[in-house]
């Protein structure tokens, strides 16, 4: 053994099995942001699957997807106010636009949530993509 | 290391004559650790009869995975917890809701126990397996918690040379394909990676599992899917369901042999744990029974 996990928490695990079965569009993210898997209907809303795209940094999806601002420029992860409450351990909820990989602009509401399961804090957040159909954002 | 099965069945005793040869007992196994001392793994029903043979005074550590009955009935007709020169350490998984010791003081007390935990007379110490990893009698041991039904630990023992993981209560492949996913996403793989001897779950033949998707127990052919993306070198099929007899057993384990072989391996590598088994695991080739 070296000493270090290669892999997930428990915890990831089954929320990953949990979201493969869900027809909601969803996402994982682990402790540092990266987002670690999404689920087919997520894929339906990005315009491309989980196995295209792999686990991305928070800095490659925000360059990939968005968030974007008013002027549609990208917003960086950091300043999100729901990743504020998720790294304080809080659920959240928020509007905004995301980017499909065609360009596309589509609103969504997502709802995030930390995934806690000892002390030491959290392991990571599920998101949940709640899409405006006006605007093609259906799953 | 050396290892002898007190008990094999999971979920229930189930004595009777058909069940003779696999035995009746629940989840126990006994470890001898390189410093001598004992290493026991859980403390179902098989504990009683380990217990009846302990002569000298004993320094024992128990390691549970988890607090189901099938786990810790045992613990109650374990002699060695009414001797005052017994040392016992408890080790199971944390919870947030109550210690393990306030969580085993459930099942010892009234009105399901004529006894009371504090009026056991050994020295008995309950402690929350740590999540790195530890030392005991020479072994090194890692704990990481696995699918199952509430808070459940598989246990990976190290004596530098030979490695043995014990994973008896798992349901890897609830909600997935354990064949296409990648190891990381895996539960239990770093507790079983290439381990010299792998005992785990196979509750239930695959015929079996329809009717029990999420019960926290395994089918045959993840067992082996999983034992052969782990790289174990030897399995035991353990946690045997109540209701199978000694011939369906025989059947499964005949099934399970041809199934590891099509996978590449040696089919003699694979075996169906069972009360009374002695073996002696050998690092890095296959263990031999003693």
């Amino acid at each position: 053994m070296d000493g270090r996990p290669t892999q997930k928490p428990l915890e990831l695990i089954l929320a990953r099995n949990l979201l493969t079965s869900l027809s909601t569009p969803a996402f994982l993210v682990d402790d540092e942001a990266t987002v670690v898997f999404y689920n087919e209907a997520a894929a339906a809303v990005l315009g491309r699957s989980f196995e295209e795209s792999g686990a991305m940094t928070a800095e490659e999806w925000t360059a990939a997807f968005g968030p974007l601002d008013r002027d549609g420029e990208p917003v960086k992860v950091d300043r999100l106010a729901t990743t504020e409450a998720i790294r304080a351990g809080r659920p959240a909820h928020a509007t905004f636009t995301i980017r499909a990989a065609n360009g596309t602009p589509r609103t969504v509401e997502a709802s995030a949530f930390p995934i806690v399961a000892s002390e030491e804090g959290s392991s990571g957040a599920m998101i949940l993509f709640w899409p405006q159909p006006s605007n093609g954002g259906s799953a | 290391m050396k290892l002898r099965v007190w008990g094999a069945r999971g979920s229930v005793p189930a004595p009777g004559p058909h069940m003779n040869r696999y035995g009746g007992n629940t989840s126990c196994i006994e470890l001898e650790l390189p410093n001598g001392e004992m290493l026991i793994l859980d403390a179902g029903t098989g504990i009683r009869t380990l217990g009846v043979d302990l002569n000298t005074s004993p320094r024992i550590n128990i390691l549970l995975t988890h607090l189901h009955l099938d786990h810790i009935q045992g613990l109650m007709f374990f002699a060695p917890c009414f001797r005052a020169d017994s040392t016992i350490t408890i080790w199971g998984p944390a919870s947030p809701e109550a210690s393990l010791e306030d969580r085993i003081a459930r099942y010892i007390s009234a009105p399901l126990s004529p006894v009371e935990v504090r009026e056991l007379p050994c020295s008995v110490a309950f402690r929350d397996a740590p999540p790195t990893e530890w030392e005991l009698g020479g072994a090194t041991i890692r704990a990481e918690a696995v699918t199952h039904r509430g808070p459940t630990l598989g246990y990976r023992i190290s004596d530098g040379e030979t490695t043995i993981a014990y994973i008896p209560d798992h349901e890897p492949g609830l909600g997935t394909r354990l064949g296409e996913l990648e190891p990381e996403w895996i539960s239990g793989y770093d507790l079983a990676k290439d381990a010299d001897l792998l005992i785990h779950d196979c509750q239930y033949a695959d015929d079996e599992y329809d009717a029990h998707v999420g019960w926290g127990h395994s089918k045959l052919g993840d067992t082996l899917t999983f034992a052969h993306r782990v790289g174990a070198r030897r399995l035991m099929l353990f946690h045997h369901d109540p209701l199978h007899s000694d011939e369906f057993l025989d059947g499964l384990a005949e099934e399970a042999r041809a199934r590891w072989e099509k996978l590449g391996g040696d089919p003699e590598t694979v075996s169906m744990g069972a009360e009374g088994d002695e073996i002696a695991v050998r690092p890095g080739v296959q263990a031999v029974h003693a």
